[in-house]
């Protein structure tokens, strides 16, 4: 079996292409599959059945029909609008979240591309997105859309640093920014960083819920004030794209967490056989748990002011991903 | 206009108070407010009421927040006392002169006591000082009195339309404004489909009375009449 | 003059020293905004998130009351007056009642009273669990929303098993409430009063109501992003809301504990045990937490009240057509949103001759551009929210 995925494999384009196919395929069903999760979650915190008759009684193809109503819609641009920007905006926060899918392990051998920089190229391809909020925002030619951009650059910005700053821990421990020979090291070790870097991943799980404007970080989108934020101008299919890159973006960020201090595709006690048939779902399983988390999250809280919010990233959490590098550092030479 | 006739309190000072003769309780309090203030103070139907000419309007009310302890503003608004009215019935007693008269309610947050301070002036020249330096929320119903009837206010310091949309012509509240409604379909009179209970067995329900035209009412009163189930009703003793 | 290096440099330096001037914008927080409660129109002038004053532009629901209830007969002015502020629609009815019942020197029986009473803190209940509802929606928290709207319901539903109506319930008459009236022969003599079970689910509707009470205080009292959000934000001193007219829980939220029902004499709340709630700072927060206490207090009043109705008849004697006498008179109430009054003048005709409504949200609102004077954005819509008012109430 895995002879035959070799030869397959072997041959560059063919490789390319079915590689290509996944990961375009990958998005979307992701998405569905997160959003659906959301409307049925949210619905259980609030007393609610959630879908229920889309597609029998589980509501299932609900995200489906969605999808179809976007497309079907009017494509509707202001007549104010720029409207090559407006256009690509949507395009360039669905492709930062694409390329970040690339370099996830999900199973010993089984990263589309295993890069030695992994680390470091899915944190600078997950800020592109930043370009694109902002020039969704820009170019939408709406007060609402401007504040909801503005704040979107200056919330995004402030908290890449958290980010960042979160998971040289991790490298430090593991002595590399391959992602798959951080989930080898973690093996190797025998427990999952999360053992030791709890203060990174806190870190990091609130950073990302900020770089995914997600409540309580949702000022950019801020529905109660800015109507929809920098989304306000954006119908149909070109919402659909900001829509499924948000989740897609939970699913990308989620994974990263999830190989990085929850120990990717791997369980304590298994073989490198069973790794590369149930590793996916292992990854999967412990993705689901993070995005549970998200999910609660956004429907408990409310939303942070943006001064809070800057206040919490630059006085609060780099101080705090500072000291625990350096601790990290220090006890890692020491011991 | 305003009758002053001293009253028995309602049912838990009942036992107190005798009949007629009895002064009411708040006359007193009327009266110490009507002598702070320089104006006449009745007390019509358990409330004070305070006239003064209309130059002393802003000194009063300062009065009444400095010295009365009066610091909350209930409403400031206006009376149109007119003789043709466009629209509902006209006074009983003609009047010899046209007024608007102000009336401005305030009271205080620790005891409860309220006075509405009112004064007169004339309908051609419906000016009189702004009372927003002593109660900062008189500014937006000094607004509304003036879109609805015209008052200008000295002193205030934006008298735009706050209802009523730019451009709006006219002062709607005054008696002399009709209703449009009112124009395409005259008052029909008043129709009052529902019976009142009474003592007698056997009512028949649905009586209408009015001065307009009896016809529609009367329709609607006979299906009624035939079933009686919604007419009956009993005084339950 | 030469320019050497030494002064292109001290020249560039000069220039890059300058402040960035920002031009202020004006953002229209428009007619139709999902947290305007209506028609409200405020015109910011914001310079990024920071607003240099704020203008409400109100009317878009102008009805014209005041100019309706000089056509109107009072049985009709009934059933228009309920529709003022709409959330709590039994509870714009009393003081109008009121009002003509004094004119008319009308005794309103007991019954009747305590019966205007249940309803009128059941109106309170609704129309605090709406502002429990949509306040914490406008801060972010969705799920408050549903907790507050489904113990509403049972509320809601108890209102129509009365009244008929669950907003609109035109259930007063002048000297009383609506006397019902049996259906069928053999009830044909008989005055139906409150439906039979209503003693019963009354009671059990406000059981309900202080569970909710609980669990909307477990999720929302504690959560540090609403402290963050509401402490210290909107502040009122007590002498400017006096002076503004800002009457209900805004102002018993700044320490004033003045409460009408304590005061004024059209219903008889000297005959209930309950307390008046005041805040401490006046913020956003004590706003939310007074009105939670309020539904507690209401729930404590209606429980009383359902134990010891006195009995008897539904309704004064009046006569068939209503005829006021003349004369002038002020009732004010403590509505929901506040201190609501009617100014009611009459000549002796069949309608009055000049209703002047006093509503709550009017004066509480007029507050608004005092308020919002240099708050940031998202603070615009909490202060807003705070004040609970409706678009009905401000318009008229």
């Amino acid at each position: 079996m895995t002879d035959i995925f070799a030869g397959v494999m072997s041959n560059f384009w063919v490789g390319l292409g079915i590689k290509l196919g996944i990961v375009a395929g990958l998005i979307p069903v992701v998405g569905m599959i997160i959003g659906f999760a959301e409307m049925k979650l949210s619905a259980k915190m609030q007393n609610r059945v959630g879908p229920y008759y889309a597609g029998g009684r589980w509501g299932w193809a609900q995200l489906i029909a969605d999808g179809i109503k976007f497309f079907q819609k009017e494509d509707i641009i202001p007549a104010n609008a720029d409207r090559q920007i407006f256009k690509i905006a949507p395009a360039l926060v669905l492709a930062s979240t694409v390329a970040l899918v690339v370099v996830i392990p999900f199973g010993p051998g089984l990263a589309f591309r295993n890069l030695e920089l992994g680390l470091f190229f899915a944190l600078a391809i997950s800020s592109l997105s930043t370009i694109g909020v902002l020039i969704a925002g820009w170019s939408s030619a709406n007060k609402y859309s401007l504040i909801g951009g503005l704040r979107a650059a200056g919330q995004l910005i402030a908290y890449e640093l958290p980010l960042v700053l979160s998971v040289v821990g991790v490298v430090v421990l593991a002595g590399t920014m391959n992602l798959t020979t951080i989930v080898e090291a973690q093996i190797a070790a025998g427990y999952p960083y999360l053992v030791l870097q709890f203060v990174g991943f806190g870190i990091f799980m609130i950073a990302a819920l900020a770089e995914l404007s997600r409540i309580p970080f949702d000022m950019p989108i801020a529905e109660s004030e800015l109507v929809m934020g920098y989304l306000t101008e954006y119908t149909g299919f070109r919402f659909l794209f900001f829509f499924l890159a948000e989740f897609a973006n939970m699913f990308t960020m989620s994974a990263i967490a999830a190989t990085l201090f929850l120990g990717g595709y791997w369980l304590p006690g298994m073989t490198e056989e069973q790794m590369i048939v149930a590793g996916p779902l292992i990854l999967a399983a412990k993705v689901f748990l993070l995005i549970f988390v998200m999910i609660w999250f956004r429907w408990t809280f409310p939303r942070f002011r943006e001064d809070q919010l800057q206040r919490i990233a630059w006085k609060v959490l780099v101080p705090l991903a500072l000291a625990n590098i350096a601790v990290t550092a220090i006890l890692k030479v020491v011991i | 206009m305003t009758s002053s006739q001293p009253e028995a309190e309602s049912a838990e000072e009942a036992g107190a108070a005798e009949e007629v003769e009895a002064p009411h309780p708040l006359a007193e309090y009327a009266e110490s407010v009507a002598s702070a203030v320089g104006g006449e103070g009745v007390v019509t139907f358990d409330t004070v009421k305070v006239t003064v000419p209309a130059d002393q309007w802003v000194e009063t009310l300062t009065t009444a927040r400095d010295e009365l302890g009066l610091v909350m503003l209930s409403f400031v608004s206006a009376i149109d006392w007119s003789n043709q009215p466009a629209v509902g019935e006209a006074l009983e007693e003609e009047l010899e002169e046209e007024t608007f008269e102000l009336l401005a309610t305030v009271a205080d947050l620790t005891e409860g006591r309220r006075v509405t301070f009112s004064t007169r002036i004339p309908h051609e020249e419906a000016v009189i000082d702004s009372l927003v330096e002593v109660y900062a929320g008189a500014n937006w119903h000094e607004r509304e009195a003036h879109e609805m009837f015209g008052i200008v206010f000295t002193g205030h310091p934006d008298l735009s339309h706050l209802y009523l949309p730019d451009g709006f012509l006219g002062n709607p509240l005054l008696k002399s404004f009709p209703l449009l409604s009112r124009e395409v379909k005259p008052w029909p009179g008043t129709v009052d489909v529902e019976a009142m209970p009474e003592d007698d067995d056997d009512e028949s329900e649905a009586e209408s009375e009015g001065d307009g035209d009896e016809a529609a009412p009367a329709d609607e009163a006979e299906p009624e009449e035939a079933t009686d189930d919604e007419a009956d009703d009993e005084e339950g003793s | 003059m030469t320019l050497d290096q030494e002064s292109v440099r001290h020249l560039s330096e000069v220039s890059v020293s300058v402040e960035l001037e920002t031009p202020e914008m004006t953002l229209n927080i428009g007619p139709q905004h999902p947290s305007t409660h209506g028609v409200l129109r405020l015109m910011a002038r914001v310079d990024g998130e920071r607003t240099y004053d704020v203008r409400p532009v109100i009317g878009y629901m102008h009805r014209g009351y005041e100019k309706l209830a000089e056509v109107r007969t009072y049985p009709q002015i009934t059933t228009i007056v309920n529709r003022i502020d709409w959330v709590s629609g039994y509870a714009n009815e009393v003081p109008f009642m009121t009002a003509a019942e004094k004119l008319m020197e009308i005794e309103v029986p007991e019954r009747a009273l305590w019966i205007r009473t249940i309803l009128t803190e059941m109106a309170r209940i609704s129309s605090h669990l709406v502002f429990m509802a949509s306040y914490p929606l406008e801060l972010g928290a969705a799920t408050p929303l549903f907790f507050a709207l489904r113990e509403r319901e049972r509320v809601l539903d108890l209102l129509e098993s009365v009244t008929g109506g669950r907003f609109h319930p035109n259930f007063n008459r002048i000297g009383g409430v609506k006397p019902a009236y049996g259906s069928g022969s053999s009830t044909r003599k008989m005055i139906q009063d409150l439906p039979a079970s209503f003693f019963a689910e009354t009671k059990l509707a406000m059981e309900n109501v202080l569970e909710a009470c609980e669990q909307l205080e477990d999720l929302v009292a504690g959560n540090e992003i609403i402290l963050a959000r509401t402490r210290g934000v909107g502040v009122l001193p007590p002498e400017v809301a006096a002076a503004y007219g800002v009457t209900g829980p805004n102002l018993r939220a700044s320490g004033v504990a003045f409460d009408l029902r304590k005061v004024e004499d059209y219903l008889p709340y000297d005959q209930f045990d309950f307390d008046v709630v005041t805040g401490e700072n006046g913020d956003c927060w004590d706003r939310w937490y007074v009105r939670l206490q309020e539904i507690r207090q209401s729930a404590r009043i209606v429980s009383q009240a359902v134990d010891s109705i006195p009995s008897g008849p539904l309704q004064a004697k009046v006569p068939k057509v209503i005829k006021v006498p003349r004369g002038e008179t002020y009732v004010r109430a403590e509505n929901p949103k506040g201190e609501m009054g009617y100014y009611l003048v009459s000549d002796g005709g069949q309608g009055p001759y000049r209703l002047k409504i006093r509503s709550a949200s009017f004066s509480n609102i007029s507050i608004l551009p005092w308020a919002l004077e240099g708050v940031l954005i998202p603070d615009i819509i909490a202060i807003m929210g705070s004040l609970d008012f409706v678009l009905g109430d401000v318009d008229r």
